[in-house]
Order: structure tokens, then sequence, then C-alpha cells
């Protein structure tokens, strides 16, 4: 399963995505945030680094996860190109990431917004929807 | 849903929500746009997002959008909102991410056709000398001291590093430094992401764009401006790059608890928000500060590096080329400014959100040498479609905290104008115009396709005839460097 879709946005980008539980949904907003991104295909890693995020409810844990990865592949210039998850709960997300350089890179997005942002159980898991700055 | 059975007219292009419409409205929402414009903002969610900033606490008067609304996040983009001072609040999401985004316009007393022969090569010059791209870095990089002066002073620390005259700072919105900037409130994050930024594009709708004065609708005003017609200009868009995005991001991110803190109840967790004088709320106006500053200083910066490829490319060619600056506007920002609230002075914090100041005449921040005249207002179209020059009025004084328009304002997602349009194809159609396109993504081209945004003149007949901006001159594009 994909897990994730693009959804219509004037202004910015927007995306809706689904996971059986928030370690999915952390993961899959993650791969949709970048595909919006329009990063390269995955390529070897050549360094790993640990991060560990927290929120005050899933939706602030959600959007720090993924304002970490960005400011990842922003400020250091890196492509996370896989990632593992060894701790989710309470609010609390501890995990390592592979790292690519992408030095001549263009990323897009600024940032990922709360805009109306509610992380919804469904039937098939998580759901919940994303607005990113561009 | 809302719907249009739900918008009265309460005078020509005025239209308004009441605030009946929900009971969580605190005053009025106000729509200034003609019947086209209000079909538009119906096709998005922009105007709930306009009936949400009436939530917010302190709000007075109206909850405001501009003729060139859309949908953004939070508040709509084209939204202006007052709060009451000292109880009222400030929304870090009510700014957005790029804090100080805003338009410099510099022009020359040569004529295109003069320049023609050479413009290739300005386009490809500035389009090396000015990096582009949301991660770009530029030719400055600054140790921590130089960046807490840049963070501190804004457009003063490039005046005392050579990159700015004194004419420059006079023509530049708070003289180019927001008071008030506190570094201590910056994170050390947003200190690295923008550290390598000054002096860089950054992507989306940012660009540089070499233009011909096409038209001039008032002789004596442009001339007071140095705006003569044939003559070439040049604009600049862009704001704080990484740095900005990172101080909105930290206090976004910790205003959702602050909110509760103070339990305010709001429809968006994006417009999260503290009472301005709060200890949150202040620190967020100094980090806030800092990020405008950096901005000011950023299009100083991007001024001199145009400059010295005009230099590079004309010295010895032609005379007469020195680009001097008419003005440069912030159009994310949160100030605080005093304005007439029923019969009173009241002391407000605006937040301007892809909205102009545009203060008239005989204000007391703008330059002597403009104050009988008003604020120059500048307001880029699309991407290969006209940019207008405005002066500020009385009218927008008394009708919206001395605000106008921003742009022409998109109408169509960035998913769909790729799907529409091949950025090449654009640049090709362009370049039969008479337009050059240098462009680091062609993706990135296609989502500014001039299809995608509202008509920009329509946008400014309406603040025109509105009074709340008066039109000086028109710009057509020549060249546009873009991220």
């Amino acid at each position: 399963m994909k897990g994730f879709e693009e959804i219509d946005h004037t202004a910015d980008r927007a995306f809706r995505v689904t996971g059986r539980d928030m370690v999915a949904l952390l993961k899959n907003a993650t791969r949709a945030m970048q595909a919006l991104d329009g990063l390269p295909p995955p390529t070897e890693a050549s360094a790993t680094r640990e991060i560990e995020v927290e929120g005050i409810d899933r939706e602030t844990l959600l959007v720090n996860w993924l304002n970490e990865i960005l400011f990842l592949e922003q400020a250091h210039r890196l492509v996370c190109t896989d990632f593992q998850i060894f701790e989710c709960k309470n609010h609390h997300v501890r995990g390592r990431v592979e790292t690519s350089e992408a030095e001549h890179r263009l990323t897009h997005i600024k940032a990922v917004t709360f805009h109306n942002l509610t992380v919804r159980e469904i039937p098939e898991g998580l759901e919940a929807e994303i607005v990113v700055d561009v | 849903m809302l719907g249009r059975g739900h918008i009265e007219r309460v005078a020509e292009r005025v239209w308004e929500i009441p605030k009946t419409f929900r009971s969580d409205m605190r005053v009025p929402a106000r729509l200034y746009a003609d019947e086209d414009l209000l079909g538009a903002a119906l096709l998005d969610n922009s105007i709930v997002q306009l009936v949400n900033t009436a939530t917010l606490p302190g709000i007075v008067k109206y909850a405001i959008a501009m003729p060139d609304i859309h949908q953004g996040y939070g508040f709509p983009i084209g939204g202006v909102v007052a709060t009451r001072l000292p109880e009222g609040v400030i929304s870090p999401g009510g700014v957005g991410y790029d804090i100080n985004c805003g338009v410099r316009l510099l022009v020359s007393l040569v004529s295109v056709e003069e320049v023609l022969p050479y413009l290739e090569d300005i386009a490809s010059r500035l389009y090396s000398n000015c990096p582009s791209g949301v991660g770009a870095h530029g030719h400055l990089r600054l140790n921590n001291a130089e960046l807490d002066g840049v963070l501190h002073e804004g457009s003063c620390w490039m005046l005392d590093k050579g990159y700015a005259s004194r004419e420059d700072l006079d023509r530049t919105e708070e003289f180019g430094r927001i008071p008030g900037a506190d570094a201590a409130f910056v994170s050390d994050r947003a200190r690295e992401r923008g550290r390598g930024q000054l002096g860089t594009l950054g992507a989306g709708n940012h660009f540089i764009e070499v233009d011909r004065v096409a038209e001039v609708y008032d002789d004596a005003t442009a001339a007071r401006l140095r705006i003569y017609s044939g003559n070439i200009a040049v604009q600049i868009h862009c704001g704080s790059r990484g740095l900005g995005h990172q101080i909105c991001e930290d206090y976004v991110s910790r205003f959702q608890k602050t909110a509760q803190d103070y339990r305010i109840e709001l429809p968006d967790r994006e417009l999260v928000c503290a009472p301005f004088n709060s200890k949150e709320g202040q620190e967020y106006f100094c980090a806030m500060a800092c990020a405008a500053n950096f901005a000011f200083a950023n299009r100083q910066l991007l001024a001199h590096m145009i400059r010295q490829s005009f230099e590079e490319v004309l010295a010895g060619k032609i005379k007469d080329f020195d680009l001097r600056q008419v003005y440069d506007i912030a159009h994310n920002m949160a100030k605080v400014e005093e304005h007439n609230v029923g019969g009173c002075s009241v002391r407000v914090c605006v937040h301007r959100k892809g909205a102009t100041r545009a203060f008239g005449p005989g204000s007391s921040v703008l330059p002597d040498d403009l104050r009988d005249l008003g604020q120059p207002v500048l307001i880029p179209g699309s991407m290969g479609t006209a940019s207008y020059v405005l002066i500020g009025t009385k009218g927008a004084m008394e009708e919206t905290f001395g605000s106008t328009c921003h742009g022409a304002g998109r109408v169509m997602s960035r998913a769909r104008a790729k799907k529409m349009v091949r950025g090449t194809a654009l640049r090709d159609q362009l370049k039969s115009r008479g337009i050059l396109i240098c462009a680091g993504s062609m993706s990135g081209l296609a989502e500014e396709a001039p299809a995608a945004y509202k008509d920009v003149a329509q946008v400014v007949d309406v603040v025109h005839k509105l009074g709340i901006g008066r039109k000086i001159a028109r710009l057509e594009p020549v060249a546009v460097i873009k991220g």
C-alpha cells in the first residue's frame, strides 16, 4: 500500500496519509513529503543519525517528526533514504535515519503546517491530511 | 458550508460575512473584491479561512481579505487582522513561515532599448550572482556575532558593511530595521538554517525580474519616484529564507501548548496565538523581528548583487545605469501600529499575511521626502504578466488598517498547474513574447505559470477603485530569474 495521495491546495501542497498505527503513519507521511518534494530515488546511505522527537499529542508528534526530517534535508543537505523507528509511545518517538548527501538538490517545502490537522481513527488504522508550505 | 448566500454586499466591491454567521466569530469578515474575484474566492476554502481569523481574541473592526485572497494555511493569503493591544493576540501562523517575504523595486534612468542588446548577459549574470532554490547558500558566511548583527540591525548592518546606501534604507519599510529584535529568542536551528543564506532568492514564487516601465498613470508622482515610461526597473521578491521558516515552525509548535495554557479556543491549530504582552507573545515578536531584519538584509544584499551584475555587464558600454531604490515593502508581518477604530486612536498588532502596508500621505513613519505623497506600494504580477506601482492612500488608513493587496493571487493548485503546463514549453512561449527566463527547475516554473494566477490588472483595479491604493505605473517583464 502506498499510504498517501496528494490532494488539491491552491497556494501550497497537501497530502492525505494513512497508516495502520502511528509508526506506519509517520513512515508514510515522510515518504509522502519526500515524493512531493521531488526527491531523487534513494541511493546508498552514507551515514546514519539518531533522532528523537516529542509532541503533546499525535498531531504535534507528526508535524515535529516531519519538520525534523525537513531540517536534516535543508540544513545539512541530506536525503533521508530509510528510517527505523525503535520506540513510539506517549507522543514520543525515537528512531534512526539513513542519509545520503544531496549537494545540488533543490527542495521546495519550507515547513509542515498544523492547518486543520487531525489524526483520525479509521477502520484501517489512522489517517491525516497535511498541508506543507512551499 | 459557506456559500454565496451567506455573503452580504455592503457597498460596491465590499462584501461581508456577518458576525452571526458563526457563533465563534468576534467581528464580521470583510472581503474587498468585484463579482468575478468573489466568485474565484468561493472556489477554495479561503473564505472559511477568513471567517476563522475573525475568531482571534482581541480582533477589532473586521477580519479583512484583499481581492487577491486565496487559500493558505491558517490565515487566507491576502488576509489582514488587527488585534487591540495589550490584550489582543499575536499569531505566528498568521504571519506565516516566510516572515517578511516582500518586494523591492529598483529603477534606472536608462531605457530598455539601450539595455536590450545586453539583456541575455545580464540575466545569466543575475542567475549566477543571486543563488536560488530553497536550500541555496549565498556568498556571505556569517559568524555568530555577524549573524546577531544582521538579526538586530537588518539593512543597517548592510549599510555598515558597504552593501547599502543611506537612500536604500530611507526607501525601505521601517527603514530596513524592525525595532525590538532579540536574537536570544532565535533557536540554534533557525541560525543554522539561515546562516549561509543571506543574499539568496529561495524557490516557489520568489524571483528577480527585469522590467520595462510600460505605462505611467500619474506623471508627477511617478517622477518623484524616478519612474519614467520606457525605462528599466528591477524587482526582487523573497523573504527570510530558512531562518524565518524555522522561527515560525518553532513558535507554531510551541504555541500549540501555549494556546491551551491561555485557554484560547480556535477553529484551526495553525492559528495558535498568545496574548501580545505575554512572555510567549513577546518572545515570538522578538524572534519575528529578527527574521524580518534578516529578510530586509537579504533583499539588500540581493540588490547589491544585482547592481554588481549590471556593472559587470554594462560598464563602459552605456551610461547612467545606476539602479536606485523606489521602495521595499513587507507582505508577511505582524506590526504594532496606531489606527483609528471607532473614532479613537488605538494601538493594534496588525497581521498582514499576503497583504501590503499602504500608508497614506502624512504618515509619520514615512521618510521626509515621501511624507506628503504616501508610501509606495509594489504589487508584483504572476510570471510573464504586468506588475504595478501604487501609492498608499487615506482610504486604506480609514478602511483596511493601512493595507492593500500584495499580488495577483493564485487560482489553481500547483499540482494542477504542473499537469497542465510543461516548464520548457512555457519558457519557450515566454521567450517568443520577448521575456527571457532563467530557472533552476522546470517543474517549479510550470507551478508558477500565469494561468495559475488571477488577473493582476483586475486585482489592482479593485483596490484602485476602492481607494485603498492608487495606481502610479505598470511594469512589464523582459527577463525573469527564478529558483
